[in-house]
């Protein structure tokens, strides 16, 4: 395959992941905080406990990316 | 802003927590030592495929990785621009076990070794750094073409073979190394048993091989994140072996005095993306049977999240833990020392509460 392909073009987006990433370090430490308590608390962890956290976080990073697209 | 780069790595831990272990009790267990699973994963792995076995060596038929994806990862790792810059790790490890380098922890030979075979060699380090005077001659042996180039001062014979399938006779090596690739090996039970019949009386195998609590936070980033997204996980780290299991595996294959080391090594990186895409360049991406093939983007963005916050560094960066098990075991040989015959003590152990007491001589 030579060339750009999906494979090169979505590798080169996730290559900008950890800097635009680290526009939100509010939302992913707020996230991260949400899931590691499940882990010394008493609740177990389920499918969209925190969904609201990453809801955030999704959306910070989202508007990051195309910030940083422009 | 500044541009993160890929690849830094901002420094590295070496912590040794060494201990020896002898396991030479010869107790023989019921089934061969399996790896450590990961839990049960969404997917069920796929039947086995058959593809032509020469040799059973009689391991319980373990098939856990793809072989033939791990070639073609280490082919694809090998053609990488720069790909010098992920063989910090390798280069870690290697000074620990090949035999010549001064202040190595275990090796303090004076031998010299005719003939040397390097395992999973892929771009041969260690041959760079052996010399004439501790190995005549070296054959390399690795299942990826691409990595078996080297320019080294010893004469060197490349050989393209499966570390599960030795292609040599019985007793022809005085010394087998091997380097940061036992893990990807199916049948570790049998691949030891190989190495100690290719190795001569009196002959010595060293090796490196990654294994214990390694990359346990990245195993757990991505746990947590998959069930709190996915709402299940699949496991995508490799299962490795304990240093309890190896001292019992190279003793039920026939090693004699055995020596096996855990050494911590930590290496810092921005964020979890650097992690993975450092270990796709090392060639050591997953490439087990019950792999699932697909990490979705938010999973990742996740796991990323939770390894800043439980594993991150004040300051920013995140830690990847490798536990790296050296081990030597010798070939079985007269030379060697055994232990005494029971019931052949001269010397009692009561003896030794006499000892540092003064003696007193009694005046006739």
């Amino acid at each position: 395959m030579s060339g750009t392909n999906v494979w090169t073009r979505s590798r080169e987006k996730l290559r900008r992941f950890p800097e635009i990433l680290a526009q939100c370090p509010g939302e992913a430490s707020a996230y991260g905080k949400c899931v590691t308590a499940t882990t010394i608390g008493k609740q177990e962890l389920q499918k969209d406990l925190c969904v609201k956290e990453f809801q955030a976080l999704k959306a910070c990073f989202l508007n990051a990316a195309k910030k940083a697209a422009k | 802003m500044n541009k993160l780069v890929s690849n830094s790595r901002t420094r590295v831990l070496l912590t040794c927590r060494t201990w020896f272990a002898h396991p030479q009790r010869g107790v023989l267990t019921a089934a061969p030592n399996t790896p450590k699973r990961r839990p049960a994963s969404l997917n069920p792995p796929p039947p086995q495929r058959t593809e032509s076995r020469r040799h059973r060596s009689g391991g319980a038929g373990m098939n856990v990785f793809d072989r033939e994806m791990k070639r073609r990862q280490r082919k694809w790792a090998a053609s990488l621009q720069g790909s010098q810059q992920f063989d910090y790790l390798r280069d870690e490890v290697m000074p620990s076990i090949s035999p010549q380098v001064q202040g190595s922890p275990f090796l303090s030979f004076s031998r010299t070794f005719p003939l040397a075979l390097d395992l999973g060699c892929g771009k041969s380090h260690i041959a760079q750094h052996l010399s004439k005077d501790v190995v005549e001659r070296l054959v390399l042996a690795d299942t990826s073409e691409d990595r078996l180039r080297s320019a080294c001062e010893i004469p060197t014979q490349c050989v393209l073979a499966d570390e599960e399938y030795l292609p040599f006779p019985e007793n022809t090596f005085d010394l087998v190394l091997s380097s940061m690739s036992m893990h990807w090996i199916n049948d570790l039970p049998g691949a030891f048993k190989q190495i100690q019949s290719v190795l001569k009386p009196d002959g010595v195998f060293i090796g490196a091989v990654v294994g214990g609590e390694t990359l346990f936070e990245l195993r757990c980033s991505l746990q947590l994140a998959e069930t709190e997204r996915e709402g299940g996980f699949s496991p995508h780290i490799s299962p490795y072996t304990a240093v309890s299991d190896l001292g019992n595996l190279m003793g039920q294959a026939g090693f004699n005095m055995l020596t096996v080391d855990l050494d911590e090594i930590q290496v810092d990186y921005p964020s979890i993306f650097e992690v993975m895409t450092d270990l796709q360049g090392m060639g050591e991406s997953n490439c087990a049977w019950n792999r699932k093939s697909v990490l979705h983007r938010d999973s990742m963005l996740a796991a990323a999240a939770i390894y800043q916050e439980m594993y991150g560094h004040p300051d920013g960066g995140v830690p990847a833990t490798f536990h790296v098990l050296y081990m030597i075991g010798w070939k079985p040989h007269e030379s060697q020392a055994r232990p005494a015959k029971r019931g052949s003590a001269t010397v009692s152990f009561s003896d030794l509460t006499q000892v540092g007491r003064t003696v007193t001589k009694e005046t006739p």
